[in-house]
């Protein structure tokens, strides 16, 4: 086969599965890729806001074949006595069983934990979770963040970020209303009980939507043969001598940066994925805007 | 709430959704979907969403006894964020069910013998639980498994019909299917008019549930047309960009 290979007898998709590191090289010396990208260009991105009724708000998100959705969905728990004037964000990345060949059903995998970590820490600095507050020291809101990987073709912690964020930026947390034995009603209810208390002590919240400190997006980049790749497949990524992620928010600060691999990754290249990630940041975040107020659910001029 | 739960079902001949009782919801069926999958399929019938990937035949993950024919290993889950109150992410002993359901409706369809000693790894995910998902992860089942190039006798296609308020209704909602005073679910393979699985709730009297099976098998024979033509479609679309890959070799050349 290698014989064949070399005399160029094999057909491309056959060369890819033999080789699939000589394949990727001859794309990459040419600066392409094989998906016929520049190798700076990030896939064709689409954010689908709503997609699932059941919750309080979802997003879908489709970088290239990755695709990740996430769904927000709201509880009226008790306070915590730890923290009695905060509610709770709990997050959480699955990678169903059927976004990849290496997934299996059962415990969750070893990517998704990290990821799991990964985003927990950065939307907990991004919501407060004092805003979360309904009642202090008797109720507050835990917003459950539930992202699933349905695809797994690469850069996952992008897409997952984005699909969380585009969730929580379309998020409106229900009103609610706490009457004089302590019994909680939400939704229509609550707005109807708060109208006949007219008066009285307005116990509970209008409908509100959740303020976000900044707008975090981040750029996976992986380092093949001393070049840059922005955006990485899954094809791609065992092949890379070191992948980053860098995440920025809109003024430019960076909230994270993760990198790993076989090779040492220098100064220059951290600065380039910085470059990277501030412009992809800048694109996605217009496409998000643009999503939003399709939807009718743009912030509002107070908040912005 | 508690007002709309004391309404009727059914009001001069319609549904609450504004259906006929013998009517679907509307059906979306669309197969690879999944770029890493052998075969995958989504379905979506108004408020029920249902993903699938199918992987293999490959080698077993879980020690399996020797077998010769090949096996089907299904597994499905609820997004946590599919029902009204919110989920787990473990599996729950009624996922469990639906996945030796499906196990069920599908094998009696897929030729085992061709892929002897190998497993099908079906994936189901429910990212909204609108009812009756057992039929409709069915269908989009046996879709993927037909995307993914293995060997089939016949397509499976599954419905359920719901007794409410003295009338059968077709494909019920999630509010239908609870307020139902029986019910079944049917898997069928449309061209040999086999049922593959058949699974009833509730008293029927033998009269009703052959009434309410040939409704159902109507209504499999209907989402038949459909997927058959879902297919045709991915195939001619695929055709279509083989031809134009090879054009534009020969133009490269």
């Amino acid at each position: 086969m290698a014989a064949a290979a070399a005399a160029g007898q094999v057909d491309a998709d056959t060369f890819r599965r033999l080789y699939p590191d000589d394949y990727l090289r001859k794309f990459v010396e040419q600066g392409l890729r094989p998906d016929g990208r520049p190798l700076a260009a990030a896939r064709p991105t689409s954010i689908g806001l709503g997609a699932v009724s059941t919750t309080d708000a979802s997003a879908l998100v489709k970088v290239g074949s990755t695709t990740a959705l996430a769904g927000v969905k709201c509880e009226v728990v008790p306070a915590l006595p730890e923290a009695p004037d905060a509610g709770r964000l709990v997050v959480q990345v699955e990678m169903a069983p059927l976004c990849s060949a290496t997934t299996r059903p059962g415990r969750p995998s070893e990517g998704a934990q990290v990821l799991t970590e990964q985003l927990s820490a950065l939307l907990g600095s991004v919501v407060d979770a004092r805003q979360l507050c309904i009642d202090a020291g008797k109720v507050a809101w835990a917003v459950y963040v539930d992202i699933y990987v349905l695809d797994a073709d690469g850069s996952l912690h992008d897409a997952c970020l984005l699909a969380a964020l585009a969730a929580l930026s379309s998020l409106r947390l229900r009103a609610v209303s706490i009457d004089e034995s302590g019994r909680v009603q939400t939704g229509a209810a609550a707005a109807a009980a708060q109208q006949q208390q007219q008066g009285e002590r307005p116990a509970g919240q209008q409908e509100r939507r959740l303020a976000l400190s900044c707008q975090p997006v981040s750029l996976t980049c992986g380092l093949y043969r001393g070049r840059l790749l922005a955006d990485p497949t899954a094809e791609e990524e065992p092949l890379l001598e070191a992948q980053a992620t860098a995440t920025l928010d809109e003024s430019g600060a960076v909230l994270g940066f993760a990198a790993g691999g076989t090779a040492a990754v220098g100064q220059i290249v951290v600065v380039q994925c910085l470059e990277a990630a501030k412009m992809r940041g800048k694109e996605v975040r217009a496409m998000l805007q643009q999503a939003l107020e399709q939807a009718g659910l743009a912030a509002d001029a107070d908040a912005s | 709430m508690a007002a709309l739960e004391q309404q009727p079902l059914l009001t001069d001949g319609h549904r609450r959704d504004g259906r006929a009782y013998e009517e679907f919801r509307n059906v979306f069926l669309k197969t690879g979907v999944i770029s890493q999958a052998s075969g995958s399929a989504y379905a979506e019938f108004n408020n029920t969403k249902v993903m699938v990937g199918v992987y293999g035949p490959r080698q077993s993950e879980r020690k399996v006894g020797y077998s010769e024919q090949g096996r089907i290993s299904v597994d499905v889950k609820l997004a946590t964020f599919a029902t009204r109150q919110r989920g787990m992410f473990g599996q729950t002993p009624e996922e469990r069910e639906l996945s030796a359901l499906l196990a069920t409706a599908l094998e009696a369809a897929t030729n085992l013998a061709s892929f002897p000693k190998a497993t099908a790894d079906v994936y189901v995910l429910v990212l909204e639980a609108g009812g009756g998902e057992l039929g409709v992860a069915a269908t989009a089942a046996a879709l993927a498994l037909a995307d993914a190039g293995i060997e089939m006798f016949d397509l499976v296609t599954a419905c359920s019909v719901s007794r409410a308020e003295g009338a059968l209704l077709l494909d019920p909602t999630v509010d239908e299917a609870a307020r139902e005073e029986a019910g079944l679910t049917l898997a069928l393979m449309p061209a040999c008019s086999e049922v593959t699985q058949l699974v009833s709730r509730g008293p029927w009297t033998s009269s009703a549930l052959r009434e309410a099976m040939e409704l159902a098998m109507g209504g499999c024979a209907q989402l038949d047309a459909l997927a058959r033509q879902v297919l045709k479609t991915a195939a001619a679309e695929a055709a279509a960009r083989r031809q134009q890959e090879q054009q534009q070799l020969q133009q490269a050349q």
